[in-house]
């Protein structure tokens, strides 16, 4: 009897259909705005966020190179609050706020007629509660840096 | 040279075009097109449908203005050799037919032949090309601008 109870401990209540290939999950990301849209980067990737005025006191102590992430994505010169330093430190995207993590959040790839520069400045979409937040390619951005630190 | 098959009709503006069934996915209400910062012109944004995200297309390249805006068709075309799904906006209902497909006596930019469907004639429409001009056109008119 008991025997009979382990076994059934073991089985499966249920199997899952295998899960649709197209979403997988990121790990934590940080969300951000930058000219009036939101964008997800994942945490792991970043070193450290710093405000405006404590970015210009450290520029030139750490060689942090910094990119206007709205204007280099057309939404124009971006009002830059915030710094979100990427590892391993040298680059870091200036955007206007950092709002919040989010864990797990599903991300599926650009749809195939994205077929422009988007292609590189993203690694997905994040699909969050009510909204598709593009989830940014951090070694684009790193090399995107590279021309301006020489 | 004809065949018989299903067709999904909906309008574009005062016409009403067909794309043949097997092409068309689904039919969409009017739902949140999600944008986000991207260098395709042609690109409004985009759907999400059950986990995925599907593109639509802005049409206005090719037919002008739609004025309003009563579903999205979300079918399948051949985009530089690839399969891809885009959702286009349609202006009114859509209807699946029966119908008896037919070549046009004239070649028209965007059309694919006819369809004979109850005493109507309706275009049957060349959504590969439709995209690939609304796609280029978006692209060279964002080359205009830039230069």
């Amino acid at each position: 009897m008991a025997d009979a109870v382990k076994e059934n401990e073991r089985r499966p209540l249920f199997v899952a259909r295998q899960a649709r290939p197209t979403a997988a999950t990121a790990g934590p990301v940080i969300l951000f705005t930058a000219g009036g849209s939101r964008f997800a980067i994942e945490a792991s990737e970043v070193q450290e966020i710093r405000d405006g005025d404590e970015r210009t006191a450290n520029r030139k102590l750490k060689g942090t190179e910094s990119i206007d992430f709205a204007l280099r994505v057309g939404l124009g010169e971006g009002i830059l609050e915030r710094y979100v330093v990427l590892k391993p430190g040298d680059c870091s995207l200036g955007v206007t706020e950092v709002e919040r993590m989010a864990a797990l959040p599903r991300v599926v790839p650009l749809p195939g007629l994205f077929r422009g520069a988007e292609r590189q400045w993203y690694r997905g979409l994040l699909l969050l509660e009510n909204e598709v937040v593009p989830l940014v390619r951090t070694q684009y951005w790193r090399r995107a840096a590279e021309p301006a630190a020489g | 040279m004809s065949d018989t098959t299903r067709f999904v009709t909906f309008p574009l503006g005062e016409q009403r075009y067909a794309l043949d069934s097997s092409q068309v996915k689904e039919l969409v209400m009017p739902s949140r097109v999600y944008s986000f910062p991207h260098t395709m012109h042609a690109l409004e944004g985009v759907l999400v449908r059950r986990g995925t995200v599907i593109p639509v297309c802005d049409l206005r390249p090719a037919f002008g203005h739609v004025a309003e805006r009563s579903f999205y068709v979300v079918a399948q075309c051949n985009y530089g050799g690839r399969q891809e799904m885009v959702a286009i906006p349609v202006s009114g209902d859509c209807q699946l037919v029966q119908g008896e497909r037919s070549q046009s006596t004239e070649e028209v930019t965007f059309f694919a032949g006819l369809l004979r469907t109850g005493g109507k004639t309706v275009p049957l429409l060349d959504l590969d090309q439709v995209v690939a001009h609304c796609m280029q056109s978006a692209t060279g008119l964002a080359g205009e601008a830039k230069g």
